[in-house]
């Protein structure tokens, strides 16, 4: 469990909507700091800058989805080491696997409660080694 | 079509083996023609034991025994007369096939009686002539006994009697007579005796041996005549089947060149059949396919055996493609000899693009309808929850509104996905072993916003502390929730619904039991049907897609469990489900 509270979240999103609706969860009900990125290409270096605690990752994205986004972040000694979580819509068992087996701390599916997504990731968080 | 078979069958048998045929003649059929054979040279014989009656009688007359000679003669147009009344029965007997046995041993009476008269005459008259008149008997008994053998060839043992009846007197008159030449002749005679017999024995087998094969012979033109009948008929059937069936199909060679194709063939692929007969059935493969299909055609061939549900891309005249799913039967003969290939076919383009369609479909609708709900049952929850401060209470009581039926839609959305994930099989289970206590006390925490919404309170009776279920521990959340979201649904207000745990033999059981209405006896055979709910306006102001109970049942059974429901005492229903106990 990493000694320190679960504090900065970076969030890679295209839907204008659902970045929204995580920010106010995670900044009102989660007291976090979040910064949103729309664009997929921008991440890294959004990344790189904002060192955030935790990074969640859309899977379907146009430009780039999620999991090419993620196979990047391992190649980029800044954002190696960042604990990834999934927030996804396709639902099947397999793809959530995939995604485990890619390296990933957690998925969580759309539609999530954001009454609860901060306590989610926090939970997330104390499972991390 | 056994029938043919078996024709088919033992006309070939017959043909490749004489012996056997022989085998089939019908034993009652050969004795009926024997004992026919035996009555027809009876006249013949009577005639030719009048003529020599009559010339042994002139030859004989001037001995002196004249008294005995009148006996004899008495005593051989008896026989003669006798043997006339018998062949004419025999002929008036419309039975006589059937009494062919009775007949044959009348017939060998008869046979030792006539021969018993000669050999009467040799006992008489022998001793009592001279020289010249012995010497006239001894040809005459010989030419008697001679004769017998064509007259009675068809049936040895009558011969046997006859000759033994003339043998026997003549030879014991010869033995005794005194003589030594005639002593010498009399050991002569059983030799000639035993000669004569085996040469009727001989005869008796040949004619026998002819007698069967005719009647085989006979037998197979008869069943060789109903098997091509039966040929034909199945042959016009068959064709029936071809030229009428809504399928298209084929009869290939072993070079799958075309022999012949029905209409049905001719109307999706746009060829006449003549266009197509005599050429190969690759002019309708997609021709970048084609080495596919050499190589499936070379592992038919080799394999022989009938291949089902084969997609083949076919080109048709009008250039445009479709998939067909294609039935193959190599035909093999009992030899081992490919006959023909029959090909039947069906274009499943539209089906294969409506499963197409389905899964894209249901991809959308994961996708495409889940994202927007995410965002509105977020925005509503985090309003509803006061995240922005305080609302007017009648916003507050639209905007719960709007939530609860967003999450309704959404429920609507996930039942709609399990039963397509179901019915694919795509949908997989991760089971553990769980505490059926602690699974149903979980479901309860879950699901009791729900019940507070109907004003129902979940009450559970019975532990099951120590048992245990392998099961999917998600999945059978799910069913539990349903089941506990329908009874409170139909619950009146202010009613426990009950969980109640149970251990029965190697199944554990888990019941909830509520006070609703109950299930009207119309509805109970759909209960677990799709989208049925027993009264449509109730899933209008308490919500539910109507697939749930069928979701539980399809999770319950991939589980190996059961589920139902019965009456509750005292009104109300149980639902149950059945898991095995882990062990």
């Amino acid at each position: 469990m990493p000694e320190r509270a679960l504090e900065r979240i970076c969030y890679v999103e295209d839907d204008e909507d659902i970045q929204r609706i995580v920010r106010m969860s995670l900044e009102r009900v989660g007291k976090m700091t979040v910064e949103v990125v729309s664009d997929p290409n921008q991440a890294l270096g959004v990344m790189a800058r904002f060192k955030p605690d935790l990074v969640m990752l859309d899977w379907m994205m146009p430009g780039m989805d999620g999991p090419t986004l993620f196979r990047k972040m391992k190649l980029e000694p800044q954002t190696a080491a960042l604990p990834v979580v999934f927030i996804t819509a396709k639902a099947t068992q397999r793809d959530m696997e995939e995604l485990i087996a890619l390296g990933a701390a957690a998925t969580i599916s759309k539609p999530f409660s954001p009454k609860d997504l901060p306590d989610q990731l926090r939970a997330i968080w104390a499972k991390l080694p | 079509m056994s029938n043919l078979a078996n024709g088919i069958h033992s006309v070939a048998r017959g043909a490749s083996d004489a012996a056997a045929v022989r085998e089939r003649a019908d034993p009652a059929v050969v004795r009926a023609d024997r004992v026919e054979q035996l009555y027809s040279q009876l006249p013949l014989g009577l005639a030719a034991t009048v003529v020599i009656g009559v010339i042994a009688a002139v030859e004989l007359h001037e001995g002196r025994l004249i008294e005995l000679l009148v006996v004899w003669g008495g005593l051989l147009a008896a026989v003669v007369i006798l043997h006339g009344l018998l062949y004419r029965s025999y002929r008036k007997d419309a039975q006589r096939t059937e009494n062919a046995e009775h007949w044959l041993r009348r017939l060998g009476i008869g046979a030792f009686a006539a021969g018993a008269v000669w050999g009467f005459a040799a006992a008489v008259f022998f001793p009592s002539h001279a020289d010249e008149r012995q010497v006239f008997l001894a040809f005459l008994l010989a030419g008697v006994i001679s004769g017998g053998i064509p007259m009675y060839a068809a049936s040895w043992p009558i011969f046997a009697a006859y000759g033994a009846a003339i043998a026997l007197p003549f030879t014991y008159v010869l033995a005794t007579f005194g003589n030594r030449l005639f002593a010498e002749i009399a050991l002569l005679i059983p030799l000639f005796y035993g000669a004569s017999v085996a040469i009727a024995y001989r005869l008796n087998g040949v004619f026998l041996s002819g007698y069967r094969l005719r009647h085989a012979y006979q037998r197979s033109l008869v069943e060789l005549d109903e098997a091509g009948r039966q040929i034909e008929a199945s042959g016009r059937k068959l064709a029936l089947f071809a030229e009428r069936s809504p399928i298209a199909v084929f009869e290939l060679d072993g070079e799958a060149m075309l022999r012949e194709v029905n209409q049905a063939a001719e109307i999706l692929f746009g060829y006449a059949a003549d266009e197509l007969v005599g050429r190969s059935v690759k002019r309708l493969v997609l021709t970048k396919d084609h080495a596919d299909f050499d190589r499936e055609w070379q592992r038919l061939m080799a394999s022989r055996q009938p291949a089902t549900g084969v997609k083949v891309r076919n080109l048709r005249r009008d250039g445009l493609t479709v998939v067909c799913e294609w039935t193959v039967t190599p035909l093999v003969n009992s030899a081992g000899k490919l006959i023909s290939v029959i090909a039947q076919g069906r274009d499943v383009t539209a089906q294969l693009e409506a499963e197409r369609m389905k899964k894209e479909f249901t991809s959308t609708l994961s996708h495409e309808l889940r994202t927007p709900l995410t965002s509105i049952i977020g925005s509503l929850q985090l309003v509803n929850a006061g995240v922005l401060g305080d609302v007017p209470k009648d916003v507050m009581d639209l905007l719960e509104v709007a939530e609860r039926n967003s999450q309704r839609l959404l429920d609507l959305i996930n039942d709609i996905l399990d039963i397509e994930k179901i019915d694919s099989g795509k949908l997989t289970l991760n089971p553990e072993v769980l505490s059926v206590d602690d699974l149903v006390h979980e479901a309860m925490v879950l699901n009791k916003g729900f019940g507070d919404r109907f004003k129902v309170r979940f009450q559970s009776q019975g532990e099951l502390v120590r048992r245990q279920v392998n099961a999917d521990r998600k999945r059978l959340l799910q069913v539990m929730t349903n089941l506990l979201s329908n009874a409170a649904k139909f619950s009146p207000e202010g009613e426990a619904v009950q969980i109640t745990t149970e251990e029965r033999g190697a199944w554990l059981r888990v019941a909830v039991h509520d006070r609703g209405p109950g299930i009207p006896e119309a509805f109970r055979a759909r209960v677990f049907g799709r989208f049925s709910q027993a009264d449509s306006t109730t899933s209008r102001y308490k919500g539910g897609t109507g697939l749930g109970l069928a979701i539980c049942k399809r999770l319950v059974e991939m589980m190996q469990g059961r589920i139902g429901f019965e009456d509750r005492d005292g009104g109300g229903t149980t639902f149950w489900f059945e898991l095995p106990a882990h062990a």
